[in-house]
Order: C-alpha cells, then sequence, then structure tokens
C-alpha cells in the first residue's frame, strides 16, 4: 500500500484504511485525555482526604457508630397510651413538642426576618442595578463600582455575614436582616443588571426624544417591559430566602434556627428533632405556596412562553 | 373629535388598552395596602426602632474600623491550609453528594424506571429533604460526631444528595429518545440502552452541575465550619468571638480570593465540557 490511500480524492469517496487511522488515532487520543482527567480527579481526592484527615484512620473509626447511637437519641420515646396526653404525661406528642408556642413565635421571626430583607434588599437592588446595566449608565467607574460591590456582596456566605453583624447589633433578628438584605442586594442586583442590559433600548429613546429626563426613561422605558422578569426573581428569591433565614439563627441571627442551636447545647437532641420536623414542614409548605402564587402572579400565559427563571440563576 | 371621544373609540376597539377596569385599580390598591400592613407588622415584631439601629451601625462602624489594617496576626501558614481544608471538604462532600445522588437520580427519572410508584416516592422523599439546610445538617452532625472536618463533609453531602438527585433525574429524563429508540433496535439490554443512549447525553449536564455545586459548596464549607465542622470557618469564628476583626478582615480577604480563582477555574472547565 502506497500514500494514494492517505489522499483520498473525489474517484475514491470512502478510503477506508486513512479512515481507520484517523479513527484509532482519536480514539486514542480521546483515551488519554480522559486517562488525563481521571488522574487529575483521583489526585485531588486523595489530597482532600489526607487534608481533612478522612482517610487517616487514626482520627476516629467509630463515627459511623456514633451517628447511629445519636440517631436513636434523637428519636423520642413516644408511649401509644398516652401519645394523645398533656404535656406533663411522658412518652404524649405534646411533651415532646413541649415548647411549641415559643417555636412558633420564632417562626414568624423567621419569616417577618426574610420578608422585610427581601423586600428591603430586592427595592436596593432595584435602584442600584440600573447603575450597573452597562447600557445605563455610561460611567465606567461608577458601573465597576457598583458592580463589584454586587460580586463583593454575594461572595461572603450569609453565616459570616451573619457573624459580623451579631458581633455589631448583639444577637437577635436585626443581625439576620441586615444579612439578609445584604446577600439579596449582591444576587438580585446581579439579575436586575442583567435583566436591563436585554430590554429594549427603542422604547428608552423614544421616550427621551419626547423630551423625559433619565428618571422619567427609566420609570416608563425599562420598567414596563421587565417587571414580569424583575418580579418573578424577587418571587424567588422571597423563597431562597425564606428557606436560608431558618438557618441563620444558628450562628445567632434570630428565628427559630436560634431554637435550634439551644437544643443542641442542652443536649434535648429529641426537640432539635421536633423543630427540625417543624422546619421541614414550613418549608414544604412554602415551596407549595410559591408555586401557586407565581402561576397566579406570572400567569399560565408566561409560564408557557418564558420559561421560568431557574433557581440555580437566582441562588448564584 | 374631542380628545375623548377618540380615547373612547380606541377603548370600544381594545378594551381595557386606554381605561384600567376599575375592579383591576381596586384589586391593585387593595394588594398595595395588605403588602403594606404586612411589612409594617413584619418591622415591628423585629423591634427595627432607630435606637438599635443607631447604635448598632455605631458598633459596626467600630468593628469596621479595627478591621484596618488587614494582618494574618502572623498565622498566614495556618490560615493557607485552613483554606485548602475548606476546598477539600467541599470536595468530598460534593463526592459523596454525586455518589449518593446517582442511584436516586435514576430512580427518579421516569424514562429509566417505568413504575410511576417508584420515582413518585423517590422524588417526595427528596422533596422533603431537599428543604433541610447545610447549616442544619453541619450543627447536628458536629453534635453526633464531634469538631473536625468529617461532620462538614457528611452536612454537605446529605444536603446536596436530593438536590443533585433531582437535576440528576432531570438531565436523564431530558435524553432524546430517539437515540435510545435506535439502541433498542438492535436488540441492546437496557443496561447497554442506559450506557450508550442515556448516558453520553446526559453525563455532560450532570458533570457541570458537579462543578457549580462544587464552587457553591466552598461556600458551605465555611459556613459549616462556623458549628465547628473544621477549615477557615472555624478559625473565623474563633476570630469573631474574641473581636479580632482584623485578623477577620485578613480571613474574609484571602477567601474572597480563594473563591475567585476557584470560580474561574470551575467556569473554564465547565465552558470545555458543553
Amino acid at each position: 500500500m502506497d500514500g494514494a490511500h492517505h489522499n483520498p480524492t473525489p474517484d475514491s469517496p470512502f478510503d477506508l484504511v486513512a479512515f481507520e487511522a484517523d479513527w484509532n488515532r482519536r480514539s486514542r487520543n480521546s483515551r488519554l485525555i480522559s486517562l488525563g482527567w481521571i488522574a487529575l480527579a483521583s489526585f485531588v481526592l486523595i489530597m482532600s482526604m489526607e487534608l481533612s484527615e478522612a482517610g487517616q484512620s487514626t482520627v476516629d473509626a467509630g463515627w459511623t457508630a456514633r451517628i447511629a447511637t445519636f440517631a436513636d437519641r434523637m428519636v423520642p420515646d413516644l408511649q401509644l397510651q398516652n401519645l394523645f396526653g398533656a404535656r406533663r404525661d411522658a412518652g404524649s406528642l405534646a411533651s415532646w413538642f413541649y415548647d411549641l408556642p415559643v417555636w412558633l413565635v420564632a417562626m414568624r421571626e423567621t419569616i417577618a426576618m426574610a420578608f422585610v430583607g427581601t423586600v428591603v434588599g430586592g427595592t436596593l437592588a432595584l435602584y442600584l442595578s440600573f447603575l450597573a446595566a452597562s447600557n445605563l449608565n455610561q460611567n465606567w467607574i461608577g458601573l465597576q463600582l457598583v458592580r463589584r460591590t454586587f460580586d463583593l456582596a454575594r461572595t461572603i456566605p450569609d453565616a459570616i455575614l451573619a457573624l459580623i453583624f451579631a458581633a455589631a447589633f448583639s444577637l437577635g433578628p436585626v443581625a439576620g436582616v441586615l444579612t439578609l438584605i445584604i446577600s439579596t442586594v449582591g444576587s438580585l442586583g446581579k439579575l436586575f443588571s442583567e435583566c436591563m442590559e436585554n430590554a429594549e433600548m427603542r422604547q428608552v429613546d423614544s421616550i427621551s426624544a419626547l423630551g423625559g429626563n433619565w428618571v422619567m426613561q427609566m420609570r416608563f422605558g425599562i420598567i414596563p417591559q421587565l417587571l414580569p422578569q424583575i418580579l418573578s426573581y424577587w418571587l424567588l428569591r422571597m423563597e431562597i430566602n425564606l428557606s436560608s433565614a431558618a438557618a441563620l439563627g444558628i450562628v445567632g441571627a434570630g428565628g427559630i434556627g436560634m431554637e435550634l442551636q439551644r437544643a443542641i447545647s442542652f443536649t434535648e437532641f429529641d426537640t432539635y428533632l421536633a423543630i427540625l420536623i417543624l422546619i421541614i414542614g414550613y418549608i414544604f409548605v412554602l415551596d407549595l405556596l410559591s408555586e401557586t402564587l407565581r402561576h397566579r402572579l406570572i400567569g399560565k400565559h408566561a409560564l408557557r412562553n418564558n420559561r421560568k427563571p431557574s433557581a440555580k440563576a437566582a441562588a448564584a | 373629535m374631542s380628545d375623548l371621544a377618540l380615547l373612547q373609540q380606541a377603548e370600544a376597539l381594545a378594551p381595557g388598552a386606554i381605561f384600567t377596569p376599575i375592579t383591576n385599580r381596586v384589586k391593585f390598591w387593595l394588594g398595595l395596602i395588605a403588602f403594606a400592613i404586612v411589612f409594617t407588622a413584619a418591622w415591628i415584631d423585629l423591634e427595627l426602632t432607630y435606637s438599635v439601629l443607631a447604635g448598632g451601625f455605631g458598633k459596626l462602624g467600630q468593628i469596621l474600623g479595627t478591621m484596618v489594617p488587614p494582618t494574618s496576626g502572623g498565622q498566614l501558614e495556618r490560615l493557607l491550609w485552613a483554606i485548602a481544608q475548606t476546598l477539600a471538604i467541599a470536595v468530598l462532600g460534593t463526592v459523596l453528594a454525586v455518589v449518593g445522588a446517582l442511584p436516586l437520580g435514576l430512580l427518579a427519572a421516569r424514562n429509566i424506571v417505568p413504575n410511576p410508584m417508584i420515582h413518585f416516592i423517590v422524588r417526595r422523599i427528596m422533596d422533603i429533604f431537599r428543604g433541610i439546610p447545610v447549616l442544619v445538617w453541619a450543627l447536628i452532625l458536629v453534635a453526633a460526631v464531634g469538631l473536625g472536618p468529617i461532620p462538614g463533609i457528611l452536612a454537605i453531602g446529605f444536603a446536596d444528595i436530593p438536590r443533585l438527585a433531582k437535576l440528576f433525574g432531570e438531565a436523564l429524563e431530558n435524553a432524546d429518545e430517539r437515540q435510545r429508540d435506535s439502541l433498542r433496535a438492535t436488540g441492546s439490554p437496557d443496561i447497554g440502552v442506559l450506557r450508550f443512549g442515556t448516558l453520553p447525553q446526559a453525563l455532560p449536564v450532570c458533570l457541570s452541575q458537579c462543578l457549580y455545586y462544587l464552587e457553591q459548596n466552598f461556600r458551605s464549607a465555611a459556613i459549616v465550619g462556623v458549628v465547628g465542622a473544621g477549615g477557615i470557618g472555624f478559625e473565623l469564628d474563633e476570630r469573631i468571638r474574641i473581636f479580632a476583626f482584623d485578623e477577620v478582615a485578613f480571613i474574609v480577604l484571602l477567601y474572597i480570593v480563594a473563591v475567585t480563582v476557584l470560580d474561574l477555574g470551575s467556569q473554564w472547565l465547565r465552558t470545555r465540557l458543553t
């Protein structure tokens, strides 16, 4: 066989030898690349095991057993005969959920935190996002300043912000509200400004042609066309905040999380389970409510045409 | 013709275009009033009074003042090690989540498991567990296992298993049926259809989601440290408790740099995958 086979001409439309050589080369290359990725992944995994001491048998061989005993301690010893008895009866549901009124008040505090945080944070984000949209703000320095502020607010985790705020405002819901405001400004600001960059500018131009100033251009040119998107992102963030506010209390920022923390520090593990069930139920109801509300506000029509914004995008 | 007559003519052609129906306006204002009442009630419930806010912001100003200049406190090596440990917690937590989520994702996919009862039950169970925040898992696992990175890894894994399983299930369901059909036509067994029909379509999507979760889990790993699960969060919590805010500022800056590097790396990988 000579080189003629390797140069397929229109006369020989399919050269099997060349094809097979090419195929072998490609599959060899792709196998090498996969092997490289696997090696890299294994290296990362082994390094992680090493760094986190998870692979070292000296640390503790018995943590699985400890989780099992712990899980056992979380389950309350309910007794069937006085399941629906009063609070002082041992083994009744009422004695398990012994502090229910306090927990419900804490739950209300969590909801209030999330509500105020989302409304205030979203409003701030809406105003700031006009400055972070490159088509609406020609001032490069101002644009970068607002955008980097959003980035900073998104990067610092909620719980760490809450710790710092709790140091300044003492333990309680105020620290939680401020934390939620900051993280909401970061995430919604980015999403809103991205919406605005995709907005139709002809409506803004027509208002400026009529002699409208910048505020009027924004109010009547940008807001009406983006309102459904903005509202749906806002609602999605409300949902995210309502569930993340429950956890913030663990680091001292008010609400039901503080009761969880209290139950753990008093080693009332069955109480922890009771509060956890309450939180799971709350988040479950929240899911259902937000689903129906979203459908009603945005409308079936809009849902069919534009897919709802992904939760991933809003959480980022 | 007068302006009003023109408007009325337009309204007759397209009802609701010029004059908003009175019922809609009433509904709008009622909604707004209800919203204002709820907001005010929440504000009062949280006791966000002027004195609380003014005092707090004054103290926050002092704290921010002590943050400059940030200092490592001579423990740079220890802090870098803690950042690496945080990354390790995130990686192992994500791996644990993926390993746990794969079988559940298969069970939850309608086109893999034909039995509707199974994927209905799997989905409902995942719905229940998906709502539990990672910090709640971490708190209980630290109490059960003790301080250290292992409860952090477990917390991240447990929190993400139902979330990833849902995404995996959706990725599998979105696989094109025609490729699966063509494999069935060749007489391939079910496992072959899964391996060569579904997996090549779903795998890039799943991998890209894993990388996204790795990014998110680097944040979670910092958070779980605050309740005692190792890494940078633990170092940070210690320093906030003793009001060493110059070191806190240093750690936060270090962390932001690390997050940025990781995000850029992961984004580069994700664009290559898809």
